[in-house]
């Protein structure tokens, strides 16, 4: 089981979703979920400066358009793999499946990426499948489709 | 995980039993029953009960999302038929304009081509003057010319009178000199006596023939004119 989760979408409805597949799945027993970039990107400054490490969540998952945030899910991996430390498992979770920001997904740090969809359950079991290799930095960069 | 205290579970199991008010969410599954059947089975049938309890929610959560996506699909599509609409009422309202912009043109047109008919009316009739005035003058020029050779007809008749009657004249007074001169000296005037008045008797008649004609030919000119 996961420690704790952030999701950051715009998507209420999708965090709804989100956190019964997970309760449900027993992926994890903190879920948090925020709306926006800036937000997130503001409690990750917080949690790098002076927060404790034990509120950071273990892993995130992003949407790749936030819509309402200054920036995209890409630029908010970037910044939290490069900017305040890289000690989270960490992707994409987003409707689009284009090649090219896949591309820039991994340039910015992603460790996978799921598509978002009715279903999504089938997809979250095949990812706790693969976590721990996620933690360790061993698995590759992989598309749950 | 979490241990309970014998008054803390039991009033959980009762409170459960008597107003079925349960324990909901993760924290279920970071209670320890430490052996507690009782407990044990709590924690099952309310685990059981918040997992059906999520499931109806993600279900409807999903039918709402997928009603989400549809209606803004449907905006989408909504917006986009606007857009078309919008665009084919400027082409209408340019089409309108073009046709209103080509009317005045026609109008133009055709006031041009009255404009030019009427020049071409004016343009005949001024043809149709300049032929009669030049027929006019063909007939003024015809009667110049009638006139100029009437003119020199007389003028040629009167020199052909003047020199027919000079010449009567002349043969007249020859003959008559003649016969004179042959009366006073005295000579045969048997043949000059009759030339002469053969000559007189032929002089006369010419000379009435002569005026004759140039009445007759006087009268005829006046009478055509």
């Amino acid at each position: 089981m996961i420690d704790s989760i952030l999701l950051v979408d715009d998507e209420d409805l999708f965090h709804l979703v989100f956190e019964d597949a997970c309760s449900l799945l027993d992926i994890t027993l903190s879920l948090q979920s925020l709306t926006s970039s800036d937000e997130a990107e503001r409690l990750f400054k917080k949690w790098f400066r002076e927060g404790p490490a034990e509120e950071r969540p273990e892993c995130v998952f992003v949407d790749l358009n936030i819509i309402g945030s200054s920036f995209d899910g890409i630029e908010l991996i970037r910044k939290i793999n490069f900017e305040y430390g890289n000690h989270v498992v960490i992707g994409i979770i987003s409707s689009s499946n284009e090649s090219e920001e896949q591309a820039k997904a991994i340039n910015a740090g992603a460790q996978f990426w799921i598509i978002k969809s009715d279903d999504i359950e089938p997809r979250l079991i095949e990812f706790r499948k693969d976590y721990d290799g996620y933690k360790n930095r061993t698995a590759p960069f992989k598309i749950y489709k | 995980m979490i241990k309970l205290d014998k008054k803390t579970k039991d009033q959980l199991i009762d409170l459960y039993k008597t107003k079925k008010v349960a324990l909901e969410g993760n924290i279920l599954k970071l209670i320890d029953p430490d052996g507690d059947v009782e407990l044990e089975s709590y924690l099952k049938e309310t685990t059981e009960k918040d997992k059906d309890t999520r499931r109806k929610r993600l279900e409807v959560t999903r039918k709402v999302q997928s009603q989400n996506n549809d209606l803004i699909k449907w905006k989408e599509e909504n917006e986009k038929i606007q857009l078309e609409l919008k665009e084919s009422l400027e082409q209408t309202e340019n089409s309108m304009k073009e046709m209103e912009f080509l009317k005045e043109e026609a109008e133009k047109a055709r006031l041009e081509a009255e404009r030019l008919k009427e020049e071409a009316d004016n343009a005949r009739l001024e043809a149709e003057n300049a032929r009669l005035e030049a027929e006019n003058a063909k007939k003024v020029a015809e009667n110049d010319l009638e006139l100029m050779q009437k003119k020199t007809q007389f003028e040629l008749i009167g020199t052909i009178v003047k020199v027919a009657l000079w010449v009567i004249l002349g043969v007249g007074g020859v003959t008559t000199g003649m016969y004179l001169i042959a009366l006073s000296t005295g000579l045969d005037t048997t043949v000059i006596g009759s030339t002469w008045s053969n000559i007189i008797g032929i002089l006369l008649t010419n000379a009435f023939s002569i005026v004759g004609t140039i009445m007759g030919v006087k009268y005829a000119s006046e009478k055509k004119d």
